[in-house]
């Protein structure tokens, strides 16, 4: 078990932070550390935006870093549940990106 | 109501409460959409439940706000572990008060979000044909399940009005599920087949979801492996087909799982591993490789690796992987699996259920709640929906009653919900009024939704109930006797049964007690003959008997108890 960083953008909805948070304590998953922006500036979502056809607008996305102590099996595990969530647009381990089904072998985050 | 009838709704169960007036008053105007009035908000989602698992069309659940909420929360959690496609559109309190602990107020979205697929709050009323549109895409599409839709009273006032109109599609940038397998997926799952000497499929409840089984038999036909199937997928595969092992996992089969154990390949179909099938994972078939077909990433890899995943609707992957193994078909040899079949053959001869027990009818013993599930079989031809309850009734259904056909088999899988039955069967029976519906239960669980019994006589519902009464909490009393040295703890019910008859009389319906081995089949056709009356038939079976095969805990596939005092 190590300290592992992973980065979500996400709806900006109502409920949307509560789904993410709960789903770590759902599923017996801790968090260490939780940081969570809007996102003003979508420059570096540009591939993402193109993958997914289209346009990202203010106070559309936030941004979500999240620090949790896991293995490996259930990093990959909490990726495809947190991927599973509706408002989650990707999700990425800074190795891989979950983009709505998708595993892509890059950080696009 | 506009934009349910617009999105194909014909049928919703529902309560009504203050916070869902408006919406009531609505259906009281419009003649397109019927509402069934059930007698607890439980009822609603099971119904609804029962409904769409029988259809495959999305069930329809209305209640009001605070306490009918609360009531619906069983059903939705039932429905999501057995990933059941449902709309629950709950009242809430007018937006002015959301926050201010108002009269029947609860936050709905919160205590139903662990248990949904998805959720919405209704913030502007023109909005709700978008939410509804959004709602159904997302209940049936990918990894079915139930979505909640939360409508404070003032979204619905009849002064509230906008510009209709209904969303043709809906499009949701964040949410994708996969459709059509990769091609290099499948050729890896075709590679592993083409090498297998003793491969085994075992299908699950999201093969039915996908209505995959005409590809599934297809692909067999090719394949010719044993197959299995998981409390959730029974009726993907013909029960009567020769080459069908039974279900598998705790109460699976010798066979099933002597199979599942001793395989090289298991091609796994919209199933989950779940911890009902496994036993321990670390145990689990140690020789197997997995191919692993499925819609939902996050159930892949989760309990037992896969060595190849195929993403996207099983019924495309099944098709598909025939198709590309028919290109091959000169590198397959079926009759390579010759001494395969030949060791299953085996497996069935040594320790196969017992099917001619059922057939002695006199009265030297007590009746076998396994000669109950058999008789009704006989009866109905196999034919009938079945629903049933929790507990061992529901085992001896599964073993006994054969599906040859999907969504035949009602039951609740994943969460293990007593009080399923009965509604489920009112919501089958809604679906197909001219088929017979069987509710198998047990009575314990059918005194948790019995009020329901009112809104059979309410909309005549002429269902079948076949109560399997042991006098006490079975499957509790079962694992008492086995490791709790048969200290039967708040198990029995010490004479205190109510008349099981005369309740059913006083609902007006059509009540038969059986007590005698040599009054069961004739009691059982004379419940039948009635078509159009709900029979409720009490039969008192011998309250010792245990539900066997039955997994060792903490053993592998291959350790079972078959009888008491008989393991593998």
């Amino acid at each position: 078990m190590i300290k592992r960083k992973l980065i979500l953008i996400m709806e900006n909805k109502p409920g949307a932070l509560v789904r993410v948070v709960g789903l770590f304590h759902q599923r017996g998953y801790n968090i260490e550390t939780l940081h969570v922006d809007s996102v003003k500036d979508f420059s570096t979502y540009k591939d993402i935006e193109k993958k997914l056809e289209t346009k990202f607008e203010d106070n559309q996305i936030s941004r979500l870093t999240i620090e949790t102590m896991v293995s490996d099996d259930l990093m990959r595990q909490i990726l495809r549940q947190l991927n599973k969530l509706i408002d989650v647009i990707a999700v990425s381990n800074e190795e891989t990106t979950y983009l709505k089904g998708v595993l892509l072998d890059e950080n696009l985050l | 109501m506009q934009a349910l009838h617009d999105e194909g709704v014909e049928l919703i169960f529902g309560y009504p409460g203050g916070a869902a007036l408006h919406i009531y008053d609505a259906i009281f105007r419009q003649d397109k959409i019927d509402h069934i009035l059930v007698r607890h908000e439980q009822g609603a989602t099971h119904a609804a439940d029962g409904y769409s698992r029988a259809t495959g069309k999305p069930g329809v659940v209305l209640v009001t706000s605070g306490p009918g909420a609360t009531n619906a929360i069983t059903g939705i959690a039932t429905a999501f572990m057995d990933s059941i496609p449902m709309v629950v559109i709950s009242g809430q309190v007018a937006s002015h008060l959301i926050g201010t602990d108002a009269f029947q107020e609860t936050d709905m979205i919160g205590v139903s979000r662990p248990i949904v697929k998805h959720s919405y709050t209704v913030f502007n009323a023109e909005e709700i044909p978008k939410i509804i549109k959004e709602a159904f895409y997302v209940a049936t599409s990918g990894r079915p399940g139930p979505v909640v839709i939360d409508i404070p009273k003032d979204m619905t006032a009849p002064d509230n009005l906008f510009d209709y109109s209904y969303p043709e599609e809906a499009k949701i940038r964040s949410y994708n599920p996969p459709i059509e397998p990769e091609q290099n997926q499948i050729d890896r799952a075709v590679e592993a087949i083409l090498i297998s000497k003793k491969p085994v499929i075992y299908a699950g409840g999201g093969a039915i979801a996908s209505n995959a089984e005409k590809e599934l038999l297809e692909l067999n036909e090719i394949i010719d492996a044993p197959v299995t199937n998981t409390l959730m997928g029974l009726g993907i595969y013909p029960a009567s087909h020769h080459r069908f092992l039974g279900m598998l996992g705790m109460h699976g089969t010798y066979q099933a799982n002597m199979a599942m154990h001793n395989a090289d390949l298991i091609i796994a179909v919209g199933a989950r591993f779940d911890d009902r099938i496994t036993n321990k994972p670390s145990k689990f078939a140690p020789n197997a490789k997995v191919v692993h077909l499925d819609v939902d990433h996050s159930s892949v890899s989760k309990i037992i690796e896969a060595n190849v995943a195929v993403f996207g609707q099983v019924k495309n992957s099944l098709k598909l992987i025939k198709e590309t193994l028919e290109k091959k078909l000169d590198s397959y040899d079926p009759f390579a699996l010759q001494p395969w079949h030949d060791q299953i053959k085996e497996w069935k001869s040594l320790h196969g259920l017992n099917y001619e027990l059922y057939k002695d009818e006199s009265d030297d013993h007590p009746i076998l709640p396994q000669a109950v599930v058999q008789h009704v079989h006989e009866i109905t031809n196999g034919k009938a929906y079945v629903t049933s309850d929790v507990g061992q009734h529901q085992m001896f259904a599964a073993q006994y009653y054969h599906f040859d056909k999907p969504r035949r088999w009602i039951n609740s899988g994943g969460l293990g919900t007593m009080g399923f039955g009965l509604p489920a069967a009112m919501g089958v029976k809604l679906a197909f009024p001219k088929d017979e519906v069987v509710c198998i239960t047990g009575e314990g669980s059918i005194q948790m939704c019995i009020q329901e019994l009112s809104t059979c006589l309410q909309y005549n519902l002429p269902i079948k109930i076949i109560n399997i009464n042991n006098e006490a909490l079975g499957m509790v009393k079962q694992w008492q006797d086995m490791n709790y040295g048969g200290r039967h703890s708040e198990s029995t019910y010490q004479n205190s049964l109510p008349d099981f008859i005369k309740l059913a009389e006083s609902y007006g319906h059509v009540g038969i007690k059986i007590t005698k081995n040599s009054d069961l089949s004739k009691g059982l056709k004379k419940a039948f003959e009635m078509k159009d009356r709900l029979v409720f038939v009490d039969i008192y079976v011998d309250p010792s008997e245990h539900v066997y095969p039955m997994q060792v805990a903490n053993g592998s596939l291959e350790n079972m108890w078959l009888s008491k005092d008989e393991q593998t």
